[in-house]
Formats: structure tokens, C-alpha cells, sequence
């Protein structure tokens, strides 16, 4: 266990040292308070100055030819700039502002020498010009010929001046189109309102385009990270630079405890530095008046800034500055000197702008695999919560989860390397020893720090995988359960166990795979056939307290149909076996073998029991997952082989498929509202299958006698 | 029983191909409490190395190690308390004071707060640190800091002193300075080894010598007991009889 106050005495030392730091001081404190004003009043002036130069911008417009221009073109534009006159006197009359009359203003258009004929879309493609104008054919129509003239506007749309040229020029043909329209009905006696059975009237409640609303959550998780980096270089490359590591090491102290105090440091300064970045932001975008700049502002001045959700996103920064720290002290105890150490961080800091830049395009939304995207969801979270737009609670969980779940992985790592004597010791670390195979020893577990790692990494794949099934098929769920057959075994048995082979890491002693002694088989039957009953109470309480999702029944009737198309064996194959075997040889094997390695064997079993709760991706069935996976745990432990608990996952999962295709099942025990779920079971199904599962937990509980797990 | 016991220890090192390099290999000697054992060599010899697992902070390939009853690899915290562990380039927390520094060291001792500054300052005072106790490192002179330094392999008070070329780079003051310490800290009762390059210290201060070359013992014994050996006066001559006796080639250049 790691001892407090140890822990303490370094995580004090560590903070006063570095902030006796002029240099930690001035990346924490200083560039904050300087960086949001100058970055909002530069970019405001930037834009603002964009947007007059394009306003006032002549265009230059190429025509097919010269008559083009005389005979169809300038008389429109003419025509345009009268009805723009008389448009403009109307709107003064009704009070209109400057900035609004501003709106009728007379596009200025330049003209080039029109003879560039035949040549046009050439001048267009080569930015000679920035709009081109054909005039396509000119008909006439009706008893009173009236002429319809057919114009073709030849832009580039990746050319923003380009683009402009042709709306305006669209605008003026629309306008003079729309009078013309006025003017005919008029001449026939009809009033041209019969013309506008719909009128739309559109009021962006944000100012549209402000592009710093986009990069300063961004900015602001950046800056989390880059906060980060220079206490975690001097804490770990630093110390070794110094000549103090030496002597730090040969104190009796466990590397765990170093390392915790450390991380912890680092964690404080980057949550500080969030906090100040936070900070000025605000105050900025309050005293500056910036509000319509970040995006955030109504039109009419009524949206404002949430200021009610800066608690929140500090609360969520906080989680990301703990990930970034741990990858960070991870990635510089490699590092011999401070150099060193900021070459590694380089690549760090670019695979975390990857996400994030992703994160920050104006499309993506915080949904789908976005929620489990490392840096990314967190970029996204930020960004909805300074928008004032309501994030719903299982996005919450979903962000912060699994960061905390890559930071856990990234502290364990970090542990993992810093204590190495061929990282503490070497002239030089090359990456070519840390994955050199010649060099590990051999041993009969993985570390906690490499299970957790694989664990961080399976953990997206995983839900983008299950995410991509389900978009895969028309019929999703039976897609799903197919995909997934066929991925469990690779991604979760497949792909440790070749890994576990390169780390010459003994698999079969780690996946327990040895013959268990009777009593355990027939305890993990017992417990498999009765496990529904407890799963099924838990849910009916939770139900009662904390509620259902809406969803939930779509789901199941969902997930029932789907079951149909496959048909019984498939299904229980799909469902029941290859689950029993897989999810048992990752969850009790792998990783509750490399937790016991490190931890007390409750911790353990509950922590490999929560993993497992979480991957199911679906948090109502957490905690019901997560118990099972502490019964499943539990009886790997006591019987030392993984094969108790794959009779149990499979009988449990396989009596549920049974159910599914016999709902008459569920009839013949008494359960009389079948269509009705979770309900309470009838009392004699409770009593029997209670004593059932208990004695199958009783059968299970003295530890098998080879020796016992030493932990 | 002797205070240090080193039994066939080796220690393996691999390149980054995976090629095996004796760092140490199959050494063995003993130390017995109250004595200076000096530990001379060429470079390369495997001293450093040798007084890395001797510290706990490498572990040997093979063989085994006994400090203070306590055995490497098995009792690593209690092998870590019964010592203190100095080299030249030992470095100090640049933006703390030398009482942060021994406080600091105290605590990662296991002291208590109370105790660690108790500790800390009956060592300032024994040290001559008081004048500047509260100087930040970074500002120290050589010699402020080397006193530093001793003070801090002495927090825990331990039975054994491991001194890896602590003279290095010194100017003469600095280094009576060290010399002074070891010789008090042998007639306090501690059990040095002192690993250095520099022969005369050797001769003047060590009980014993172990010659160490490409990993093992070349000759072992009192500085009179190796000149009856080497059939020579000077130990620089010993040194270079011995290891020339060792292997020609090296001896000559």
C-alpha cells in the first residue's frame, strides 16, 4: 500500500520546489493572464478588419462578351441600384439603423476588358477575374414577349472572395428578378402578395462563424496539457539532469510512492493552470465584451455567458490534467536531461492536438466515439458547456470514465518505467531495449501496468467497434452479435496472448487454464444457473431508485427480434459460449491475474470487476455487470483455473438466450406481467434460487489447496 | 560476521542487439564493521556497478549480498536504511535549502516531521552547516554543498557508508574536508567503502583493498600485505603490477 505520508512529505517538497520556479511560475501564471486578451483582441481585430476589407472589396467579373455586359448585365445592375435606393428610403423610414441600412449598399463591382471571350472559365480557374458571367440564352414568352434571360455564374467555391462575388452578383440578378415579378403581376391587376403564400423570416440566435469559438476550448485543453510538461520534466528528467536521482533512490522508499507524490505535483500544477486559463478567460470575455466573439451571445443580447458552467468545466478539466500528467511524467522519465525530455514530449503533445483539432471542426459532436476519444471529448465536452448547450448525464460519464480510465493506465505505466534500473542507470534509453526481447525476464504474470495499458487501448477500439456493428447492418443487433463473436476471441484472447508471448510472460499460469477440483465446477454451475435471480432483484431495486432509461424496452424488443434471425444455436453460440470463454480469459485470466500481482485479492477482483462492468458499454447494467463480474472474480480466485467461471458466464448467458426464445418460461416460474420488466420474481423463486446460489458460493469459498495466490 | 558479505555476484548487462557484457563477475569479498575497504580499478573495472547492488539499486544477475544481516533482494528497505550513499556527483535540490534538503531526507527515512527536524539539526550543527542553512543549494560553494551532501548520507544515522569516488573534481580544501569525515565516521564505528582513482587516498585511509578487474578480485589484502605481493614500494606500482599480471596488454598501456 502506498504510505501517506511519505507521499505527502515528496508531493510537498516537490511543489515548493517547483514553485520556487521563476520558470513554472511564468508558464502558469503569466501566459494565461496574457495569452486570452491578446489572442480574442487580436482575433477580433483580425476579423473585423477581414470582414471590412471583403465588405468594401471590389470584384473583378469577366463576361463572355462585351454585349453581354452593355445589353443585359449593366442595364440590370442599373435597375438593381434604383431598387436598392428605393429599398433603402423605405427601411430609413421605418427607422432602420446604419449598420442596417449599411445592408443596401451597392456592390462595387470592377469591370475587366470583356473581351477575354471564350476564355472565361480559363480567367476564373486562373484568378484573373473573380466571377465570370455568361449570358446562357434569352428568351421570350406570353402574348407580351416577355423576355426571360438565362445567366450563368461561373465561381470557385474554395475562393472565399471568389465566392462573395457571385452571391452579390446573385443577390442583384434575385432583386431585380423580384421587382420584374412585382411589376408583371402588377400589369396583369394582381396583387403580388398571392405570390408569397409562405414568408420566412430567420433569426440566427448566435452570431454565425466566429471561428474562436471553435479553438478557444481547444486552447483551453491545450493549455491544460502544456501545463503539464514542465513540471513533469523537472520532476523526473530533471531530477536525473540535477544529480539527485541517485540519492532519491537509495532512500527506503517504494518506487510507488515516488511516483505518486510526483504525478500528483504535476496534476496540481496542470489543474492550477487550468484554473488560471479558466480564469482569464472569463474575465475576459467579461470585461472585454467578447462574448459575441466566443459565440456564445444572442443576437438580441439575451443568451450570455454560462458562467453557471465554469465550475463544471473545471470539474471535467481536472480529470484531463490528471491523464496528461501521468502520460507526460511517463513519456520524461525515459529522459536523461531536459532536452532529451522535450523531444519526447514533441510527439506527446502532436498525438493530443490530433483529437483535438478533430474535436474542434465545427461538424463534430459530442456523441458516438467522440464521448471515449482521449483529449478530443474533452475538447467537445468544454466547448458544449461554454455554449450554454445542456449535455446530458451519461455524456458526462462517458468523458470522464474513460479518461480516468486512460489516466489510471498512464500512472501504472508511468510506475512501470520510472523504477526500471535499464531506464534509472542507462547512458542512454533507447527504445529498442525497452521493446528488445532478449532483455525480459521471463515471469509468470504481466505487470498491473501492462494488463491496464491494454485494457486503455482495447477500451476505445471497443466501443468504436460496437458502434461500427451497429451502423454496419440494416439489422443491427443481429449484425452486432455476429461481429462481435467474431471479434471477442481476436481482440480479447487472441491479441493479449501474443502479446503475453513477446513479454515471455508464462500465458498459461496467467490464464489459469489448469483443471479445477469438482467442487468448483459444480459451484460454478449452481452459480451460473441462479445468477439471473440476484441480477434480476438488483435491477428491480435500482429501477425503484434510480429509474430506467426511456429506451430500454425498445432495446430489448430490439435485441429479442434480432435473436430471432439468427436462430436458437447461433445465437447461443454468439451470445452464451464464445462470450463464457473470452470475456472470462481477459477479465478473470488476464487482468484479475495481473491485478493480484499488485493488489489485496478483493481490491483486485473489484477493480477487474468494474472493467468488466464498464465495458458493456451500457451504464444501467453496470452495476448488475459489475456484480456478476465480482461473483465470476471470486471464483477464479478461490479455484485458481479460469474454467469455473466460464461454466458459470456460459450457463448464465446461455439460460438468458434460452428465455429469450421461450418466453414461457418466464410464465412457468409465475411471473404473471410478462411483458412488464424488471419486476419482482415470485418469493418462492427468490427462496430456492437464493439457497442455490449461495450454496454454490459456499461450495466455491475454501481456496483450492495448491498454493494459494501470494498477495 | 563481517558487516558487508559478497558472495559470487554478477551482474549482466545486455546491448541493445541483446550482447551479454560482465559488468561483474563472480566477486567476492567481505567487510568487517569499523573498516575502510577500498575498492581500486581501472575504468570499466565494475566498481560503480558493484556498489550499485551493494546500495539496492541494481539487482545482480546471481550471486548474493549480505549488509547489516540483511540480504539484497529481500530485505531492500532494510539494506537501504542501514545505509548512506555519497559520490562526487551527487547533486542537491538546487531551489531548497540545505535544511529543506535534510528534512526532506528525513522524512524519506521514515521520521516524522518532528524528528526529521531534530535530526536535521543536530547535523547542521555537527557539519558546520548553521552559517548558511538556509541558503538556497544553487547558490552554495563546492565545499557548502560536499558538506551538504555528507550530512544528507547521514540522516539515518546508518552502520555503513558506501563512497563512490567522492573526491572527484575537488580542490584540495574540499577534499581534507571528505578525507576528514571518513576517518571520523571509521573511529565512530562505521564500516566505508570507498571506491576512487586516487591511489594515495587509498594507501593513507584503507584498512583493506580489493583490486578489482573486468569485474572480479585481482588481489585483495592490507596495503602491506599487496606490496609483500607485489614485490613493490608504491601502490600506484601494485596497481599497475597486478593488473599488467592480469592481462599483459592493458598493464602495458
Amino acid at each position: 500500500m502506498i504510505n501517506l505520508r511519505r507521499t505527502k512529505s515528496i508531493y510537498t517538497k516537490e511543489l515548493v520546489d517547483l514553485l520556487r520556479d521563476h520558470r513554472t511560475l511564468l508558464a502558469m501564471v503569466v501566459v494565461p493572464i496574457v495569452l486570452y486578451p491578446a489572442l480574442m483582441l487580436g482575433g477580433i481585430q483580425v476579423l473585423s478588419t477581414q470582414t471590412a476589407k471583403l465588405h468594401d472589396a471590389q470584384f473583378t467579373v469577366g463576361f463572355q462578351s462585351k454585349s453581354d455586359w452593355e445589353d443585359v448585365v449593366r442595364p440590370m445592375l442599373d435597375q438593381e441600384a434604383s431598387v436598392l435606393e428605393l429599398e433603402r428610403e423605405k427601411a430609413r423610414a421605418d427607422g432602420a439603423s446604419e449598420a442596417e441600412l449599411a445592408e443596401f449598399q451597392k456592390p462595387v463591382i470592377e469591370l475587366i476588358d470583356p473581351n477575354v471571350t471564350g476564355q472565361l472559365e480559363v480567367a476564373v480557374r486562373s484568378r484573373q477575374v473573380h466571377c465570370g458571367v455568361v449570358v446562357a440564352s434569352v428568351e421570350t414568352h406570353g402574348p407580351n414577349r416577355e423576355k426571360q434571360f438565362r445567366i450563368r455564374l461561373l465561381y470557385q467555391p474554395e475562393d472565399l472572395r471568389s465566392q462573395l462575388a457571385a452571391d452579390r452578383l446573385d443577390r442583384a440578378f434575385e432583386r431585380v428578378a423580384e421587382h420584374e415579378v412585382q411589376r408583371r403581376l402588377r400589369a396583369r391587376q394582381v396583387d403580388p402578395v398571392v405570390i408569397e403564400p409562405v414568408i420566412v423570416e430567420q433569426k440566427a440566435l448566435t452570431s454565425a462563424g466566429s471561428v474562436l469559438g471553435l479553438i478557444v476550448p481547444l486552447i483551453l485543453v491545450l493549455m491544460t496539457i502544456t501545463g503539464a510538461i514542465y513540471p513533469a520534466i523537472d520532476v523526473t528528467a530533471g531530477e536525473r539532469e540535477r544529480g539527485t536521482l541517485e540519492s532519491l533512490m537509495v532512500c527506503p522508499v517504494p518506487v510507488i510512492d515516488l511516483i505518486c507524490g510526483k504525478f500528483l505535483v504535476v496534476s496540481t500544477i496542470a489543474i492550477m493552470g487550468a484554473a488560471l486559463n479558466l480564469g482569464s478567460v472569463t474575465v475576459t470575455v467579461f470585461l472585454g465584451g467578447f462574448e459575441q466573439v466566443l459565440n456564445l451571445n444572442d443576437a438580441d443580447g439575451s443568451g450570455g455567458f454560462p458562467f453557471w458552467a465554469l465550475p463544471v468545466v473545471l470539474a471535467c478539466l481536472v480529470p484531463l490534467a490528471v491523464l496528461m500528467s501521468a502520460v507526460m511524467i511517463a513519456v520524461c522519465s525515459c529522459a536523461r536531461t531536459f532536452k532529451e525530455a522535450q523531444n519526447y514530449v514533441l510527439p506527446v503533445i502532436l498525438a493530443a492536438l490530433f483529437p483535438g483539432g478533430i474535436a474542434a471542426l465545427p461538424g463534430t459532436r459530442l456523441e458516438g466515439v467522440n464521448l471515449v476519444m482521449p483529449v478530443g471529448n474533452m475538447v467537445l465536452l468544454t466547448r458544449e458547456l461554454l455554449s450554454g448547450a445542456h449535455v446530458p448525464a451519461a455524456s458526462y460519464a462517458w468523458v470522464l470514465l474513460s479518461t480516468c480510465l486512460y489516466a489510471a493506465a498512464a500512472v501504472a505505466l508511468a510506475a512501470n518505467v520510472f523504477g526500471r534500473e535499464s531506464v534509472l542507470f542507462a547512458e542512454s534509453v533507447s527504445l529498442r531495449a525497452i521493446f528488445n526481447r532478449k532483455l525480459f525476464k521471463r515471469s509468470d504474470r504481466p505487470t498491473l501496468s501492462a494488463a491496464a495499458l491494454y485494457a486503455a487501448i482495447l477500451f476505445p477500439i471497443w466501443f468504436h467497434v460496437q458502434n461500427l456493428l451497429q451502423l454496419s447492418s440494416d439489422d443491427a443487433v443481429s449484425g452486432a452479435l455476429y461481429g462481435t463473436a467474431i471479434l471477442l476471441p481476436i481482440l480479447f484472447v487472441g491479441a493479449p496472448i501474443l502479446a503475453m508471448q513477446f513479454w515471455r510472460v508464462d500465458t498459461q499460469n496467467t490464464l489459469r487454464i489448469r483443471f479445477p477440483a469438482f467442487r468448483f465446477v459444480l459451484g460454478g454451475a449452481l452459480i451460473g444457473l441462479t445468477a439471473w435471480i440476484p441480477a434480476s432483484e438488483l435491477f428491480v431495486f435500482q429501477d425503484a431508485y434510480l429509474g430506467s432509461p426511456p429506451a430500454l424496452d425498445a432495446m430489448n424488443k430490439a435485441m429479442d427480434a434480432g435473436l430471432a434471425k439468427l436462430g436458437f444455436w447461433i445465437a447461443l453460440v454468439c451470445l452464451a459460449i464464445v462470450p463464457g470463454i473470452c470475456e472470462e480469459l481477459f477479465f478473470r485470466g488476464f487482468l484479475l491475474s495481473a491485478a493480484l500481482k499488485k493488489m489485496r485479492p478483493w481490491p483486485a477482483i473489484l477493480m477487474s470487476a468494474a472493467i468488466f462492468g464498464v465495458f458493456h458499454f451500457f451504464i444501467f447494467r453496470f452495476f448488475v455487470t459489475a456484480g456478476l463480474g465480482v461473483v465470476l472474480g471470486m471464483l477464479c480466485w478461490r479455484s485458481r483455473s479460469i474454467w469455473p467461471g466460464v461454466i458459470a458466464h456460459m450457463l448464465h448467458n446461455g439460460l438468458a438466450t434460452c428465455t429469450a426464445f421461450n418466453p414461457q418460461w418466464r410464465q412457468r416460474i409465475g411471473i404473471v406481467e410478462v411483458d412488464k420488466w424488471p419486476v419482482h420474481l415470485p418469493t418462492h423463486v427468490i427462496l430456492i434460487g437464493s439457497i442455490i446460489f449461495v450454496t454454490g458460493i459456499a461450495l466455491s469459498w475454501p481456496a483450492a489447496k495448491s498454493e494459494v495466490d501470494s498477495s | 560476521m563481517p558487516m558487508i558479505d559478497v558472495d559470487n555476484l554478477t551482474k549482466i548487462f545486455h546491448d541493445n542487439d541483446g550482447r551479454e557484457f560482465r559488468a561483474v563477475d563472480n566477486l567476492s569479498f567481505r567487510v568487517d564493521a569499523g573498516r575502510i575497504y577500498g575498492l581500486l580499478g581501472p575504468n570499466g573495472a565494475g566498481k560503480t556497478t558493484t556498489l550499485r547492488m551493494l546500495s539496492a539499486l541494481m539487482t545482480p544477475t546471481s550471486g548474493r549480498i549480505t549488509v547489516n544481516g540483511y540480504t539484497v533482494g529481500e530485505h531492500e528497505f532494510e539494506i537501504k536504511k542501514s545505509m548512506g550513499f555519497l559520490t562526487a556527483n551527487t547533486g542537491l535540490y538546487q531551489r531548497l535549502s540545505s535544511r529543506d534538503v535534510l528534512r526532506y531526507f528525513g522524512e524519506l527515512h521514515g521520521f516524522d516531521r518532528r524528528q526529521a527536524v531534530d535530526r536535521a539539526e543536530v547535523l547542521i550543527g555537527e557539519m558546520g552547516i548553521t552559517d548558511f542553512a538556509d541558503q538556497r543549494c544553487g547558490t552554495l560553494s563546492t565545499g557548502q554543498k560536499q558538506r551538504t551532501n555528507i550530512a544528507r548520507a547521514l540522516i539515518a544515522d546508518p552502520p555503513v557508508l558506501i563512497m563512490d569516488e567522492p573526491t572527484l573534481g575537488l580542490d584540495v580544501m574540499s577534499n581534507r574536508v571528505i578525507l576528514d569525515f571518513i576517518l571520523a565516521q571509521r573511529e565512530a564505528g562505521k564500516t566505508i567503502i570507498l571506491s576512487t582513482h586516487y591511489l594515495d587516498e587509498a594507501e593513507n585511509m584503507c584498512d583493506m583493498i580489493g583490486l578489482l578487474h573486468r569485474g572480479g578480485i585481482a588481489a585483495e589484502g592490507t596495503i602491506d600485505e599487496l606490496r609483500e605481493q607485489a614485490g613493490v614500494e608504491r601502490l600506484s606500482s601494485i596497481f599497475l603490477k597486478i593488473i599488467h599480471a592480469h592481462d599483459p596488454m592493458e598493464g602495458v598501456a
